[in-house]
């Protein structure tokens, strides 16, 4: 045992420099940093290039890393951010998850896309305690880690500089007054947070191994630990960093027992996740604020809008006519994404309860049509709707949280469920056929046969009417009225008769249970599943693209289901990895128009026709009072077609 | 209210509260407060920032349990009821700082909160029977030209006013407003206080409890006051009453240093 406790005592400190990162940044400028993993990944990127592909020394490409690199990043987020500071906890989640997915998108432009093997910068020979070995990199990384943390906590507690930290965390306006630039105080944190961040991924790398996705999900093994001091308390922070290494490399040594080895898959997330149920509402935003976002009243569907979308369907319908086979079932992926997509717009764009765990249920519908759906698709249907009864209790589970847990905790909760399903159910050979996947078969329902490829979109495109047609219907109705209701303001809605927790609930089920029976179909369309396509990323890019699209707007799941279907297009690779780099650009953009940048041209498009429109032609003289129109952007007065007799 | 009320009184009472004590942590924001509001009359509640009043209302809207004492409701013991389920047996509020669903018209939070009054509503039952009200209301409060317009972009008085119209919708037995005048200029008051009246003046209107720092409106529209200081009830009584209450007046002079701050 006690060989295990050493080592973990190692990887934890690792841990633990993680944690302590997530925050710093999270004190001081209220921003939980869900890219501290993408940050740490492309640190150890840099450096590997530096030292192993330019054959840099170690001494000049660790401090190029860390003394240029990091510290550039880390000025960088905080002049993104420094304006986010009171906004909706949802934005903040939103760009910090926008620019995860530019690291992401950037690796492979810069670094190839390869996974690269990473040596540790420390030697890796061993020496003895006792009967114990130990290599000098795992004692130079935890003296190292030791050395950082009491560093930290001496600069906050003894410097002017921490005084100035703890004013700022205090009470940022106040101190401001009092003449301390809050700004450059969370500019050292993002710098001291980010250097510490380029720190764990090149000391993370040598065990794992490098590449654009596993470093993210590893760093997550330090959010646990950083709610462990409700993201407030470095020591805090600092010791659950320790343990979560400690009990992770004890499991191991029982590994051999497959419940235990689910246990130690499991364990962070878990952790995570019992955590932030067991705090609920004892964890405190530090500075978002509490308001909701303002989305533009539902309207009643508009002539134009009608037409738009006569005009889409019509467009859709010939569609298979005009491309061909492989062309349609890309196309035939896209709307059923869109389906998707749709289940989160009415979750977290309506309902204001924000999930990263949507895949989770497209996985349940998936991997049930996967086992039972038969060889020609029989039994397709019948199996879509287990797995839409199997959602629902799924649904609720998930929903769970949100009783106690809104914004960026809600957030961290659905993340923390979604990695347990991908490591608890999804990834068993028997749920999701293992790393090789299962064979998807296309649907058959009495005499119609949906196995060819315009069949099989025709029927999606059917599904995705429907959706979008009670969503909208929805929308206008008692029932949207009801979920912008707790999205506005839950304390009002509850003291007019809603009950918030059965409202919450049956929200993440009903959106849970049809985002699982249009995974069925996504399945199928696809033909083949395998667990990584409904992995934690899947949950990731889904909300990531319904967000560039209109987080609130049915046309934004429209968009989404657009972009992921061009993304499967044949284009060329050179094009194409710059399509993740649009979207995540995109997504940072929501900083400065939470209604997502597409929303955002539609309507400058639209103020520029207007202006124009209203142009005097040449010759004319121009009409006088012009003011009025500027103002429509910012005071739209919605020109609605009134209810008979409503207006006098 | 001294506590020993009888149970005839407490049924006469549309809402009683009995020797309320709230309790956070060390602080004892309300200590064995009693408090009654009657059918068909307004009860001001009133006191320095910081005595307690929206602790109280929170306690009667179920926000709060109280750490000792019971509220009843109709005579029903609601002590240790959610606020939803308060809500649909009619108790209806207002906010000190606006709680409008921003991201809906006018009409449509009238039209929500009187769905969720209603049984059935989320389905959209009986929902002409809500339009109908909701219409009602907006006449009546001569909200017409506000009706379309996204709740979020309301000026303080407007918003006030559609929080009333809102509680009004869902035809409550008790009426809570909280601060209702502030934020409102002085025409806008004067509007408020003639709807108040009018409210009051209605034989199936709601009992009406007011929470409010405009001494005037206070005086002008309340039949019965309770003034609250540091946690505990001092004065009862009528307006004239509870004006020449020497104890009173020295709670108001001793915390007029301090006037211009929020209210807890």
């Amino acid at each position: 045992m006690f060989p295990f406790i050493v080592v973990g005592l190692f990887t934890g400190a690792v841990y633990a420099l993680a944690a302590m990162g997530l925050v710093l940044t999270y004190k001081t400028s209220g921003i939980f940093n869900f890219a501290y993993g993408a940050i740490a990944m492309i640190c150890a990127f840099t450096f590997s290039e530096l030292r192993d592909t330019l054959g840099l020394s170690q001494w000049y490409s660790l401090p190029i890393v860390l003394i240029v690199v990091a510290p550039v990043i880390g000025v960088a987020m905080e002049r993104l951010f420094r304006p986010l500071t009171s906004v909706p906890a949802e934005i903040q989640i939103v760009v910090t998850l926008g620019v995860l997915a530019f690291f992401q998108a950037l690796e492979p432009i810069i670094y190839g896309g390869q996974a690269r093997a990473l040596p540790s910068i420390f030697p890796t020979s061993t020496f003895r305690i006792g009967t114990l070995r130990v290599g000098y990199d795992e004692l130079a990384t935890l003296l190292l880690t030791i050395g950082l943390g009491l560093g930290l906590w001496l600069l906050l507690r003894r410097t002017k500089f921490g005084m100035a930290t703890r004013a700022v965390v205090d009470n940022r306006d106040l101190s401001a007054l009092a003449g301390v630039r809050s700004e450059s105080v969370s500019r050292v944190a993002w710098v001291i947070s980010c250097v510490f961040a380029g720190l764990v991924g090149i000391l993370l790398s040598p065990g794992e191994g490098l590449d654009r996705y596993s470093l993210v999900l590893l760093v997550i093994y330090a959010f646990a630990p950083a709610v462990l001091g409700k993201l407030v308390s470095l020591p805090l922070a600092f010791l659950g960093g320790i343990v979560m290494g400690v009990v992770l490399s004890v499991l191991t040594k029982y590994d051999s027992n497959a419940t235990v080895a689910d246990i130690r898959l499991a364990f962070p997330y878990a952790a995570l996740f019992v955590l932030l149920v067991a705090y609920g509402g004892r964890l405190k935003e530090v500075r978002s604020s509490f308001r909701p976002l303002r989305s533009p009243p539902p309207r009643p569907i508009s002539g134009s809008s009608f037409v738009t979308g006569i005009v889409l369907l019509i467009a859709a319908l010939i569609l298979p006519s005009l491309v061909s086979g492989p062309q349609l079932s890309d196309v035939t992926l896209g709307v059923i994404f869109a389906a998707i997509g749709l289940t989160l717009v009415v979750l977290t764009g309506w309902a204001g309860q924000i999930s990263l765990a949507q895949f989770s249920f497209v996985g349940i519908g998936a991997f049930t049509v996967g086992h039972l759906g038969g060889a020609h698709g029989a039994g397709f249907f019948p199996a879509a709707l287990l797995g839409v009864l199997i959602a629902i209790p799924v649904g609720l589970l998930v929903g769970l949280p949100s009783l106690r847990l809104s914004g960026l905790y809600l957030a961290l909760a659905t993340m923390a469920f979604a990695l347990l399903m991908d490591n608890l159910v999804f990834n068993r050979p028997d749920v999701g056929g293992g790393s090789t996947g299962m064979p998807i078969h296309r649907p058959r329902l009495g005499p119609w046969n949906f196995a060819s490829t315009t069949s099989f979109y025709y029927l999606c495109l059917g599904v995705l009417v429907v959706y979008v047609i009670g969503a909208s219907v929805l929308r206008r109705g008692p029932i949207g009225r009801r979920l912008q209701m707790i999205n506005d303001s839950p304390l009002a809605a509850s003291t007019f008769g809603v009950s918030l927790t059965l409202t919450k609930l049956i929200t993440f089920a009903a959106c849970g249970a049809a985002a699982a029976f249009a995974g069925a179909l996504f399945a199928a369309g696809r033909q083949f599943m395998s667990p990584s396509d409904v992995s934690f990323n899947a949950s990731l890019e889904l909300l990531l693209l319904v967000v560039l699209g209109g987080r609130s707007l049915v046309g934004g799941a429209l968009v989404a289901g657009a972009v992921f279907g061009v993304q499967l297009f044949p284009i060329p690779a050179t094009v194409e990895q710059y399509i993740p780099l649009g979207v995540a650009l995109g997504v940072i953009g929501v900083a400065n128009n939470p209604e997502g940048p597409i929303a955002m041209t539609v309507r400058i498009v639209k103020y520029l026709s207007a202006v124009l429109q209203r142009a005097p032609r040449p010759g004319e003289v121009a009409p006088p009072a012009q003011q009025a129109t500027p103002h429509r952007l910012v005071d739209e007065q919605p020109s609605v077609p009134t209810p008979a007799g409503a207006r006098v | 209210m001294s506590s020993d009320t009888t149970v005839e009184l407490a049924v006469a009472q549309v809402l009683t509260c009995q020797e309320i004590t709230v309790r956070f942590g060390g602080l004892v924001a309300l200590d064995g407060v009693g408090f009654a509001a009657r059918a068909g009359s307004i009860t001001g509640l009133i006191g320095p920032n910081g005595a307690g009043k929206t602790t109280l209302f929170n306690v009667m809207t179920g926000v709060l349990e109280p750490t000792k004492g019971r509220v009843y409701y109709d005579g029903v013991d609601i002590t240790s009821w959610a606020p939803h389920r308060r809500g649909r047996a009619g108790i209806a509020r207002t906010f000190q700082r606006l709680e409008l669903f921003i991201g809906l018209t006018v009409y449509d939070n009238l039209l929500a909160a009187w769905e969720a009054s209603v049984r059935g509503g989320v389905v959209g039952r009986h929902s002409a029977d809500g339009r109908e009200v909701v219409q009602g209301v907006i006449e009546w409060l001569r909200l017409e030209d506000l009706a379309y317009r996204a709740a979020g972009g309301l000026s303080t008085g407007q918003g006030r006013l559609v929080e009333l119209g809102r509680a009004l919708c869902t035809n409550p037995r008790l009426l809570l407003l909280d601060e209702p005048s502030s934020g409102l200029d002085s025409r806008e008051t004067d509007r408020f206080r003639d709807i108040l009246l009018e409210v009051a003046r209605d034989p199936n209107g709601p009992a009406v409890v007011l929470v409010e720092h405009d001494m005037g409106l206070v005086m002008d529209v309340c039949d019965h006051i309770t003034v609250l200081d540091f946690g505990k009830a001092i004065a009862e009584g009528s307006p004239d009453e509870v004006r020449d209450n020497p104890a009173v007046v020295s709670a108001y002079l001793g915390a007029q240093e301090d006037g211009s701050g929020s209210t807890r």
